[in-house]
């Protein structure tokens, strides 16, 4: 950290926020184990010690989505969707209103697998990863995913049945080794680990139905990404290492649906200035009234 | 006020595990079934346990708590021969019979409750029985459409089809007829199939070209047996009666719907 015209800067170091790795890998291992431990207890009776008998169904909060519809008309649940999922709901939907979408950034097993793949991209690509897609289509396509959320739920509330669950990649990954998975899911589910290679979360920004719904969030969560632009370098640090493409270098608060809340822009992590970006209520009173001053947008 | 990873990663993991142990202690977090099937709402079986919410998960136990079907005539009826018949999954059903053209499974198991139990199925879909189910469903009152449904949603058994087994118990529900002793099953159309009452045809022969249980059962003068696999014949000489004096009768309910 050196003093640079009275503004405090972090020699340009970048790197990432590896709690969240942690977390995430976490996650994933549980999930994973979750998943084994089901197969390993239908198949033989044998199961993993202190982990839950659960289907993967029960552990996915999207579950609680799709079955949204038929528990308010019906007061049951979609079949295979058990009262879990509607809890895990809940409590993910509790902690993007706090947070965002901390779940999609934080847990999804999904995000996860994407952004360890992508790791490779970046390698292979470098500045022209995760910039492949002309501006104004990949803007556009941004909204794809709240017309599979309409489908999602308009074909679960026809059918009562778990449609999405066939085409449904976070299922196809821990459940490829049982016949339960589709060849299309298994298809959905390579095709968004070989783009990325070229896109960092491409089932998160395109498609994912749950993604659509925690998004929404972005728009009145109490915590958000906030940038200082008293003490902005602009540098564009910020906008460049956002794996969701955000241009959080032009904007004062966060609002964009896209928001996954991972803090990869924040000072913390790529930011060189301190307390810049920042995962806050609200700007410091004698920051915004700094901004104010200085011209915020 | 602001947050830095470290407290957000905790918050996350407690807000998270602490939700799941608190629904826990609350009775509210659930990973199963219940194993209890939705009930109808409203109609003639209205109250009733619904066959279209049988899942995958649920075991012929399950299946016999809701709808009172035994696992014998679920395990006849699609060919299981599993040491402990009540803990036989459905869901299981599918990879028993992957080599059949048409898929058997969970769907399977629901269309076979609901014509069992009489009760009414979605038939705008294709759901197909094994001919060993279809048999016994043959031998209840099933209306005309669900007759022709099953008439041309049904697969010939795998080669472990019960109709070589050792004979089972007889079927038997909550609504099912009075138990009896079951003869060998045998596979309708592999008896007789030029509609010919032989020594061999079986009532399930006879139901299968359209003469109604309640036609054979006059023309018998007592209940038709609970496996409509039974030859007609082997049945008349157990029951004391005269096989050729019932042939001509019952061949000429055959000849009326022909």
């Amino acid at each position: 950290m050196i003093t640079l015209f009275g503004k405090r800067i972090r020699l340009f170091r970048p790197k990432s926020i590896w709690i969240r790795k942690v977390v995430q890998w976490g996650f994933f291992i549980l999930i994973a184990l979750i998943s084994v431990n089901r197969t390993l207890a239908e198949s033989g009776g044998v199961s993993i010690p202190f982990l839950a008998n659960a289907s993967l169904h029960a552990v996915c909060p999207f579950g609680g989505v799709e079955t949204l519809y038929q528990f308010v008309t019906v007061g049951t649940f979609v079949q295979k969707v058990h009262q879990a999922s509607f809890v895990l709901m809940i409590i993910s939907l509790l902690l993007a209103i706090l947070f965002g979408p901390v779940f999609c950034g934080w847990v999804c097993p999904l995000g996860t697998i994407q952004e360890f793949v992508s790791n490779w991209g970046r390698k292979l690509f470098r500045r022209r990863f995760n910039h492949f897609a002309p501006v104004k289509l990949d803007k556009a396509l941004r909204y794809l995913r709240y017309g599979v959320l309409a489908w999602v739920i308009y074909m679960t509330a026809v059918t009562g049945k778990l449609i999405f669950s066939d085409y449904d990649p976070y299922f196809a990954l821990f459940n490829f080794w049982t016949s339960e998975v589709s060849i299309i899911g298994l298809v959905i589910l390579g095709v968004t680990l070989a783009l990325s290679l070229f896109v960092e979360r491409p089932w998160c920004k395109y498609a994912c139905p749950y993604g659509a719904v925690l998004g929404i969030t972005n728009l009145f969560r109490v915590f958000g990404i906030r940038r200082n632009v008293a003490t902005c370098k602009a540098d564009g640090a910020c906008s460049i290492m956002c794996p969701m493409n955000i241009p959080v270098d032009s904007k004062t608060v966060v609002r964009d649906h896209q928001c996954i809340s991972c803090l990869e822009c924040t000072s913390e992590a790529v930011c060189p200035v301190a307390k810049t970006v920042q995962f806050s209520t609200r700007v410091a009173p004698q920051v915004a009234a700094r901004s104010a001053a200085g011209g915020a947008k | 006020m602001t947050l830095t990873s470290k407290p957000l990663a905790t918050i996350v993991v407690v807000i998270l595990f602490g939700g799941i142990f608190f629904s826990s202690a609350m009775g509210w977090w659930q990973t199963e079934s219940t194993k209890e099937a939705a009930k109808i709402t409203s109609g003639e079986f209205a109250g009733q346990a619904n066959p279209a919410d049988i899942r995958g998960s649920y075991t012929f136990g399950d299946v016999e708590k809701n709808f009172g079907i035994s696992p014998a005539v679920l395990a006849e009826a699609f060919g299981v021969k599993d040491s402990d018949l009540a803990a036989f999954s459905v869901k299981s059903l599918e990879g028993m019979y992957t080599g059949s053209a048409q898929e058997i499974g969970t769907a399977s198991v629901r269309l076979f409750v609901a014509f069992y139990k009489g009760m009414p199925y979605d038939l705008s879909t294709d759901t197909y029985l094994p001919e060993s189910a279809a048999v016994i469903l043959r031998a209840r009152n099933l209306s005309s459409e669900q007759a022709a449904y099953l008439a041309t949603h049904t697969v010939p058994n795998p080669g472990t089809a019960p109709a070589t087994s050792a004979p089972q118990t007889a079927p038997q529900a909550t609504q099912a007829p009075a138990a009896q002793p079951t003869p060998k099953a045998e596979t309708p159309g592999t008896s007789s199939t030029d509609r010919t009452i032989k020594g061999a045809t079986t009532f399930a022969d006879v139901l299968g070209w359209g003469v109604s249980q309640a036609t054979i059962e006059k023309v018998l003068g007592m209940p038709m047996p609970a496996a409509p696999g039974t030859k007609v014949k082997d049945y008349c000489t157990e029951k004391g009666l005269n096989f050729e004096t019932i042939r001509p009768a019952l061949q000429a309910e055959v000849d009326k719907v022909k």
